[in-house]
């Protein structure tokens, strides 16, 4: 499971522009909403894309699970219970990546 | 953290934290240079002032403006002769620069009186142009100059006048992003809001952190044109003023540049709701999601899609072509903001050089975070690429990408470099060998197989490819009305 992870890290660093947002909590917001969406279009489940933010949430998670499912074929032979605990590491480690274990010492200024 | 500290570096220990060799197993949590800080005088301490960064790089790629500046003459260097953000109107905005030439008796005595009669002087030697900006520079927020009340003046006594101003002076700030972040507060909390647009699509968008170097703008309008969308306003290349003013209309901004316009983003979302979708107009792959992510945010992405084919189906083969030359080619980027993470990655993947190392002059550890994420970077002995503000753009949109790589191509292959090895003051010159050609130098290491290719071909696009954009008509998408972009 590490090692699935580290590659749908990998490919959001190289590939992604939505996790480095200059704010920690625009970074917490950004990984939760995208990550969350892409989870349930990964699972087949309802996704919230009604407001104009929802929206462009759901058109990043769109882009981010086409890639997944097209790139990691290991993606297809996973059930849906797996692929959420798949989803809830990976947004634990880009948490960490992004914004508990950055030392970008920006993140928490408190203005834009 | 693996800081390394230059040879030049050695007897200026403040700067230890400034630079990061990133090795295998290592990520963003191991390995990140500080970033936004105070020069540290010393070798290699050059960067733009925060004046510089709020005029120079954000508010004169504005084309319909008068861009003033209230200071000495010196302070207006940057036009024409070093920046290369053009425009559609014969590029006012480059061909005239205005200062209201402080000297030291105005340093003693105030400038206000010089500052009012300049700004009339150039209104009345420009009757067309009704809008201005104008910046505070060092000397002028030294002895408090109140330029907002002389501004205010003139528009009551101009009404048919709009004036903005900026005060962001040269120690505003550590670098040219000090400057960046006070012009976009500044102009939302000025001019946002101030004018009622007419909008004639379903598909409202704002394109910022976008300045048209070369003509980049221009290409990427063109995209969102033949999918329907109206670009209400460009912060800030080719961009105008009043279009500028309507930035709370847009149903979108899409941000190119984050580490320049960010800020104004993130204002008109907290403000007015307006959502920020991050984009990338270098490489295939990446602009052809950025199109992508746009039409299925309006649901048009089969609009997008159309473009997308025909581009990649046009220009491919011409990228292709430079790839397999360019194939192991190290380079060092040290272009100016979001370029640095923008081609960290896509740059290696699709013209198939190698990028050993990342810099930026300005930018913030965010900056870096992105950069770094992409490419594991490492110093090497290798020629360096500078592509802050390139001459052979556009870069941008696909056929851009080609001319990028051709550019590189043509720095490489250059016979120049085996020419340069030759000292004709001692070395012998030989006259019995011809002169080596572009392709010869290239063409040495390519397989016989891509050399005959009838698919892949060298550039054959035009020097000059704008003006056929410029002349281009659009399909029409009659407006629905709808009550709402989702």
């Amino acid at each position: 499971m590490k090692d699935k992870v580290e590659q749908l890290v990998d490919y959001i660093m190289k590939k992604c522009l939505w996790q480095f947002h200059s704010r920690s909590w625009d970074r917490e917001r950004q990984n939760k909403e995208i990550l969350t969406k892409t989870m349930q279009i990964l699972c087949d489940e309802p996704v919230e894309k009604e407001t104009p933010t929802d929206k462009c949430y759901w058109v990043d998670a769109v882009c981010l699970a086409d890639a997944f499912k097209s790139r990691y074929a290991w993606l297809a032979a996973m059930d849906k219970v797996e692929i959420k605990l798949l989803m809830q590491k990976l947004k634990d480690r880009m948490d960490y990546l992004t914004v508990t274990g950055s030392l970008n010492e920006e993140l928490n200024d408190p203005h834009y | 953290m693996p800081y390394h500290e230059f040879e030049c570096s050695k007897c200026i220990p403040e700067r230890k934290k400034h630079a990061v060799i990133k090795g295998p197993g290592e990520d963003l949590t191991s390995a990140l240079p500080l970033g936004y800080l105070n020069t540290i005088p010393g070798s290699i301490s050059e960067r733009g002032c925060a004046y510089c960064g709020a005029k120079h790089v954000i508010g004169t790629p504005m084309k319909d403006v008068i861009h003033m500046s209230h200071g000495p003459v010196g302070c207006t260097y940057d036009t024409w002769q070093t920046k290369r953000y053009i425009s559609d109107n014969d590029n006012f905005q480059l061909k005239y620069t205005y200062a209201t030439d402080m000297k030291e008796k105005h340093v003693i005595f105030g400038a206000e009186k010089l500052l009012k009669q300049n700004i009339i002087e150039a209104f009345k030697a420009f009757p067309n142009i009704k809008r201005m900006t104008l910046y505070q520079t060092c000397a002028s927020a030294l002895i408090g100059d109140d330029i907002n009340a002389i501004a205010q003046e003139v528009m009551d006594e101009m009404p048919e006048v709009d004036i903005f101003v900026c005060n962001s002076p040269g120690f505003g700030g550590p670098s040219q992003s000090g400057g960046h972040h006070k012009i976009n507060i500044a102009w939302i909390n000025q001019k946002v809001g101030n004018v009622e647009p007419k909008i004639t699509s379903d598909y409202v968008i704002n394109y910022v952190g976008e300045y048209n170097i070369q003509g980049d703008q221009e290409v990427m309008i063109d995209y969102f044109k033949r999918m329907g969308i109206q670009v209400l306003s460009t912060f800030t290349g080719n961009g105008s003023y009043d279009d500028l003013r309507a930035m709370h209309r847009a149903h979108l901004n899409v941000l190119e540049c984050a580490r320049s316009a960010e800020y104004i983003c993130n204002e008109l979302r907290v403000r007015y709701g307006t959502p920020r979708l991050d984009i990338d107009g270098f490489g295939f792959g990446p602009l052809s999601d950025s199109l992508r992510k746009v039409g299925l945010f309006f649901g048009i992405e089969d609009r997008a899609q159309a473009i997308i084919d025909e581009e990649t189906a046009r220009w491919k083969p011409e990228l292709d072509w430079y790839k397999e030359r360019l194939q192991g080619k190290k380079v060092c980027l040290w272009p100016g903001g979001s370029k640095l993470w923008h081609w960290a990655h896509v740059i290696h993947e699709e013209m198939g050089v190698e990028v050993v190392s990342v810099y930026t002059k300005f930018g913030h550890q965010g900056d870096m975070e992105k950069g770094i994420s992409r490419e594991v970077a490492k110093k090497l002995r290798v020629p360096y690429l500078n592509a802050h503000a390139y001459h052979n753009g556009p870069w941008k949109g696909y056929e851009g990408w080609v001319r990028f790589a051709r550019d590189i191509y043509n720095a490489i292959y250059s016979p120049i470099h085996q020419l340069a090895f030759v000292d004709i003051s001692k070395d012998e010159i030989a006259t019995d060998t011809k002169f080596v050609t572009q392709k010869i130098l290239s063409d040495g290491n390519v397989s016989e197989e891509v050399k005959s290719s009838n698919e892949l071909r060298e550039y054959t696009g035009k020097y000059d490819n704008l003006t056929t954009i410029r002349e281009k008509t659009y399909p029409e998408y009659p407006l629905q009305k709808k009550l709402s972009v989702v």
